[in-house]
């Protein structure tokens, strides 16, 4: 089923398939699928095999993982995009419709192939994705430093304590 | 509001003052140890009782724990946990090498023979000897807890971990015990009474002094102040009062109260009311009875220029604020009655190093304790402009929070 040229327009204008001609795009979802699902389906399991990208053209979702919810995407954001690089081929997530959504869906074992022929579509999506991934590697070490920051900081309520106490003469 | 309720609170104003933070706060504040107990014993007549002891264990930063063994019905947990965290706040403004604790058991012990209250004794200890010792937590007499009660303690924690003397204090002189026990917090008052009158600049002799209360600490007060040369303007007990402006002649009413057991009906003054006495003309007021005696409204009315707390807690809170705005100096409980806990802290020495002092040295050292305490209290109530309780627990909260910090948490 191919995919209609003003979908096509709008897929580009994704950041992860940004860079991407229209005859490209239209080469890279080829296979693709649009999939409707009604509020509440779990569109796949922390731990399934990673079968599939998605990319959400309508209603929202959310992630998330050992029942921790990590984020709520909406229109136009991409699932299952680490099934592009990873070698596990499980998903690291769980993701459920929170409205009825309808998605796109391109099977991995396709994006696979491509990428070994050496497709430039697939491999601008990888440059593109790891971009993505270097924007959330920078967020995630900024959580990281503002959370040992808090531990240090709580190292130091001792000694802010002893400072207090320096200020009177015991 | 409770005495410990109270001490809690004093305790946070002190803290907040000092901007310590919740968390140091609640670090400070919260006991150690709660031990709950089962004092199980068989009467004389057979029947099976059973009782609720205690022993908690405030902070032992600064050495082992020390506070009293309190034999009443009022004895309950949150009683005895806010007693604690004062054994700890006075140990530390006396600069003594102990922490805080406290203990008890819920129970009337006029109602107990004296072999039961022996039994009694030697039960709460074994259910209590594994978290006590010289090293641990060193009980001490109280309410209704006497040398003999001390003696018991002694010889049931001995049974168990071999010749113990310093594990309790306060103990019969025959055994272990310190001179100078039945006067130590009397003359750690009237140390305390000398450097303070020497700051407002009175001389001793013809200071005029109101006693309430005439157990140990408030006849041996009057005593000891009459006999420095103060005059005891009233003195009352539970039974009543009596009251000279001239100033009455102690020792007549000490050969008075052995006879009738009570100051009232002494001849040589003016019959009088308990309040009369915390109200009388008077420079030095020294409250030795009962927490709480000193309402709002009584401090309003109170004459006296000093007040001097011989007994735990008999300012409320709402009068010190009286006390405060009206200029009354007030040396609190924890600095003031400390000189009991410092001659239990003479005995714990003394029984450590299998020595005796003579009665001569307890008062020498005592003096030396209380004077440096009513120094320190003094230089931080001036350069921080703060009343001499909040500065007392200032004193001892940064002494209690040096050594945990220093220690480590």
């Amino acid at each position: 089923m191919p995919i209609p040229t003003p979908l096509v327009k709008k897929l580009v204008q994704i950041p992860i398939f940004g860079g991407l001609t229209v005859p490209e795009a239209a080469e890279f979802f080829e296979v693709a699928v649009e999939v409707s699902e009604p509020k509440g389906k779990v569109l796949f399991r922390e731990g399934d095999e990673s079968d599939a990208l998605w990319v959400v053209l309508e209603g929202s979702v959310t992630v998330s993982r050992k029942g921790v919810e990590l984020a709520q995407v909406g229109r136009h954001a991409v699932l299952g995009e680490m099934t592009l690089v990873d070698e596990r081929e499980t998903r690291s997530a769980t993701a459920t419709a929170l409205e009825d959504v309808k998605l796109l869906k391109v099977p991995s074992k396709r994006v696979q192939k491509l990428l070994k022929a050496d497709n430039v579509a697939v491999l601008k999506v990888v440059a593109n994705l790891a971009q993505v991934m270097s924007k959330r590697l920078a967020a995630i070490n900024e959580k990281l430093v503002s959370t040992l920051g808090d531990k240090s900081k709580k190292r130091e309520e001792l000694a802010d304590f002893n400072r207090i106490l320096t200020r009177w003469e015991f | 509001m409770t005495s410990a309720e109270a001490a809690q609170h004093y305790f946070t104003k002190a803290a907040r003052i000092m901007d310590v933070g919740e968390r140091i706060e609640t670090l400070l504040s919260t006991p150690l140890r709660e031990v709950g107990v089962q004092v199980s014993i068989e009467l004389d007549n057979g029947e099976i009782r059973t009782f609720r002891g205690y022993r908690v264990q405030h902070d032992n930063a600064r050495g082992p724990m020390k506070g009293g063994l309190r034999y009443h019905l009022d004895v309950d947990h949150s009683e005895m946990l806010g007693l604690a965290s004062l054994m700890t706040w006075k140990t530390a403004v006396v600069n003594l090498p102990f922490g805080g604790s406290k203990g008890g058991i819920a129970v009337d012990p006029s109602t107990l023979s004296i072999k039961e209250l022996e039994r009694l004794t030697r039960k709460y200890v074994d259910q209590v000897q594994d978290v006590i010792g010289p090293t641990r937590d060193v009980p001490g007499p109280d309410i209704n807890t006497n040398p003999q009660v001390m003696a018991w303690v002694m010889d049931q924690y001995s049974r168990y971990h071999g010749h113990s003397p310093a594990v309790v204090t306060g103990k019969p002189l025959e055994l272990y015990g310190c001179r100078g026990r039945d006067t130590a917090t009397a003359r750690g008052l009237l140390s305390i009474c000398r450097e303070i009158l020497k700051d407002v600049g009175m001389p001793m002799a013809g200071t005029r002094f109101a006693v309430q209360g005439f157990g140990n600490v408030g006849s041996h007060s009057a005593r000891l102040f009459a006999a420095d040369g103060g005059l005891i303007v009233a003195v009352s007990d539970v039974h009543g009062g009596v009251k000279n402006p001239s100033g009455l002649d102690v020792p007549a009413l000490f050969d008075h109260v052995k006879r009738t057991g009570t100051v009232k009906g002494f001849s040589g003054g003016d019959a009088c009311s308990n309040e009369e006495v915390l109200t009388s003309d008077c420079d030095v007021l020294v409250p030795a009875a009962v927490g709480g005696v000193l309402t709002a409204p009584i401090a309003r009315a109170v004459r006296a220029r000093i007040v001097l707390e011989g007994a735990n807690g008999p300012s409320t809170p709402e009068a010190d604020d009286v006390f405060e705005q009206r200029g009354v100096l007030v040396v609190p409980d924890i600095l003031a009655n400390a000189g009991g806990v410092t001659v239990s802290y003479f005995e714990w020495v003394q029984n450590l190093q299998h020595m005796t002092w003579e009665e001569e040295r307890v008062s020498t050292e005592l003096e030396r304790v209380m004077r440096e305490a009513y120094e320190k209290v003094g230089q931080i109530s001036r350069s921080r402009n703060l009343p001499l309780r909040t500065s007392a627990y200032v004193l001892a909260i940064g002494r209690v929070g040096k050594a945990t910090v220093l220690r480590g948490i």
